[in-house]
């Protein structure tokens, strides 16, 4: 298009004149510059689910925004989240320490920066009626599991070892598509592996008294927590660090007042509505799950690197061969980022 | 049809070309030179392209290990005994659903050629069950029949039902109809249309479609794995990744798994060409 120059001079007019708006916008005494954000990327387990409350509590009320960041959530296998950490694809995310030391073993540059989970979640439990109350109880039983590996394999050995058993001593079943709860209230097994918020809470719900036995005592396995890639630890520091206060923050809020972080699932997830008691209920159990001798002293998030030093010579003696590299608790953890 | 009729028959409907001149060694050598290099060339080339990418993309181990890793880890693998655990479990996981998918679909083939009835009514239900995802089903079939080595066949069967049951149809309705008029004039009773010219003559559409089902074979097995095994390459695969975080074996075992399924289809060319002679 060939413009006359008297359409060239009113362009030029046009564009000089919102030029000098700007300028004057710009220098005005009322005027500030934009705070900086941080976005941060935060991989979730695969489903989305009541056991995220905190993070969507701070979410909603604004903990993150006020923080100066904008957290994006992102739900993905547990696997493929400490790849994504390690790599930078995701900045944050959660694991627990039966995958995080593998996986550092492996040469995957991740660190555990604070606690969720101050009691292993991963239990074995069974109907109270079985008779099965302790880890010798179980020899000669049938145990559902979901398959011999992962978290479950992990506390499965050191809970039987406890008492001086091996898996060779029980009869695993094994429920590759997470029917163990079945099993068990059909009695095709006499106790399973699952999680202390979840199949226990439905049996109780069913009405059946559930029996759990729990590795804390015996190994302190350390259980979820969040995991970042050592370049971002660099990288985005202090936004780190803002984003674990502010999810501490939220957990606190919601040990006060659960049904606040069961609104916040919900309105998350609204899919969760459907089950409010039931969500209720398994909350309950992870908050419980939050809170141990550790973080009655040191604050929720709080790190014990002596647990995660044991729990790395027991996985190392292992045949599963979980720890081919040799590795230490301070290439694992890291308490820089918990508030002082 | 008699012995003698029979004899007219084959040497009619599968007379061998007149004789082809003898070749020599060097000639032989030089014709299999021409097939292998190429192969030999295409490979060294992905090779190299695999190793660029891994430089130039500056990609951790953990994420895209380069290919002198994933050798030295598929060495490794070998050499610590475990591969030698899991292939022969996959291995047998993949034969027994083969046989049984290519016996249930050569069957199947031949009643939906046999008649047209109950191919207007079993065509639609074999095509649907061929479209959804055995992936999907797997889980299903795996608590159906347990996670053990049943639900393993009845997975790898049905993967490779569908293209034996097509290539079985699609041969015997395309048998020559001039065969088919020798052996009714020769008065041959049906079993004998059927063994002594049908199937013969619709052999090399059948083996085609088992080429093509021993290498599904081998996804099945690995789908079933997936869905519930406790050994397998597949179950190794998801302890490599989930487990182990051992990102160079997960790779060494997707080259095992990509040669299982070279030798079988290999293997399965060369039952062909035993039975086809030229016609291969």
């Amino acid at each position: 298009m060939i413009r006359s120059p008297r359409q060239t001079r009113r362009l030029a007019a046009a564009v000089a004149l919102v030029a000098a708006v700007g300028a004057l916008a710009a220098c005005s005494p009322g005027a500030t510059p934009a705070p900086s954000v941080t976005a941060l990327t935060v991989g979730l387990g695969y489903i989305p689910s009541v056991q995220f409350a905190q993070f969507y509590l701070a979410d909603q009320r604004g903990y993150y925004r006020d923080a100066g960041l904008q957290v994006t959530f992102q739900n993905q296998i547990d696997p493929d989240l400490i790849r994504l950490t390690g790599q930078g694809s995701v900045d944050v995310s959660l694991a627990d320490g039966t995958s995080l030391i593998p996986a550092v073993s492996q040469g995957i540059p991740v660190r555990y920066v604070a606690t969720i989970y101050a009691k292993f979640p991963n239990v074995v439990f069974a109907k109270a009626s079985s008779g099965i109350a302790t880890a010798a109880d179980l020899k000669g039983k049938k145990i559902g599991t979901p398959g011999k590996y992962g978290s479950s394999w992990v506390m499965l050995q050191a809970l039987l070892g406890s008492a001086g058993l091996t898996t060779d001593d029980v009869t695993i079943v094994e429920y590759p598509d997470y029917g163990q709860l079945a099993g068990v209230e059909q009695g095709a097994v006499d106790a399973a592996t699952g999680f202390s918020n979840n199949e226990p809470v439905q049996l109780s719900r069913a009405g059946t008294t559930p029996v759990v036995l729990t590795v804390d005592s015996i190994v302190p396995l350390p259980g979820n927590g969040l995991i970042v890639g050592t370049a971002t630890l660099t990288a985005k520091h202090d936004a780190l660090a803002a984003f674990v206060a502010a999810s501490l923050r939220a957990m606190g809020d919601i040990i006060a007042d659960p049904a606040a972080g069961l609104d916040a699932s919900i309105t998350a997830v609204p899919e969760l509505a459907s089950d409010r008691e039931g969500q209720a209920a398994v909350l309950a159990a992870t908050i419980d799950a939050w809170q141990s001798d550790l973080t009655a002293t040191q604050g929720l998030g709080a790190i014990d690197p002596a647990a995660w030093t044991t729990s790395i010579a027991f996985m190392a003696g292992l045949p599963d061969g979980l720890v081919p590299n040799p590795v230490t608790a301070d290439q694992l953890v890291t308490t820089e980022l918990l508030p002082k | 049809m008699t012995a003698m009729d029979r004899r007219a028959v084959d040497d009619r409907a599968l007379a061998a070309p007149a004789a082809t001149p003898t070749v020599t060694p060097r000639a032989r050598a030089r014709s299999q030179a021409r097939t292998i290099v190429p192969i030999a060339l295409a490979g060294v080339g992905f090779l190299a392209l695999w190793q660029l990418v891994v430089w130039f993309g500056g990609y951790p181990s953990y994420i895209l290990p380069g290919p002198a890793t994933v050798a030295a880890r598929f060495v490794t693998a070998w050499t610590d005994g475990t591969f030698g655990e899991h292939v022969p479990v996959t291995l047998v996981e993949v034969l027994l659903g083969f046989a049984a998918g290519a016996a249930v679909g050569l069957g199947a083939g031949l009643l939906l050629a046999r008649s047209r009835r109950v191919s207007l009514a079993l065509s639609p239900y074999l095509v649907a069950a061929q479209s959804t995802p055995i992936l999907a089903l797997a889980p299903l079939l795996a608590l159906w029949f347990g996670p053990g080595l049943v639900s393993k066949v009845v997975i790898c069967g049905l993967i490779v039902l569908f293209p034996v049951a097509v290539s079985t149809l699609v041969g015997l309705r395309t048998v020559d109809p001039r065969l088919l008029e020798l052996g009714r004039s020769l008065r041959a009773t049906s079993r004998q249309q059927l063994l002594g010219i049908e199937l013969p003559a619709a052999l090399p559409s059948i083996l085609g479609g088992m080429r093509i089902g021993i290498t599904l074979a081998v996804v099945g097995a690995i789908v079933a794995e997936w869905a519930g095994a406790d050994a397998g390459l597949g179950w190794l695969l998801n302890l490599a990744r989930g487990s182990l975080f051992d990102t160079p074996l997960l790779f060494a075992t997707l080259v095992a798994i990509a040669l299982l399924g070279v030798c079988l289809y290999g293997a399965m060319v060369a039952v062909e060409r035993r039975l086809l002679g030229d016609r291969a």
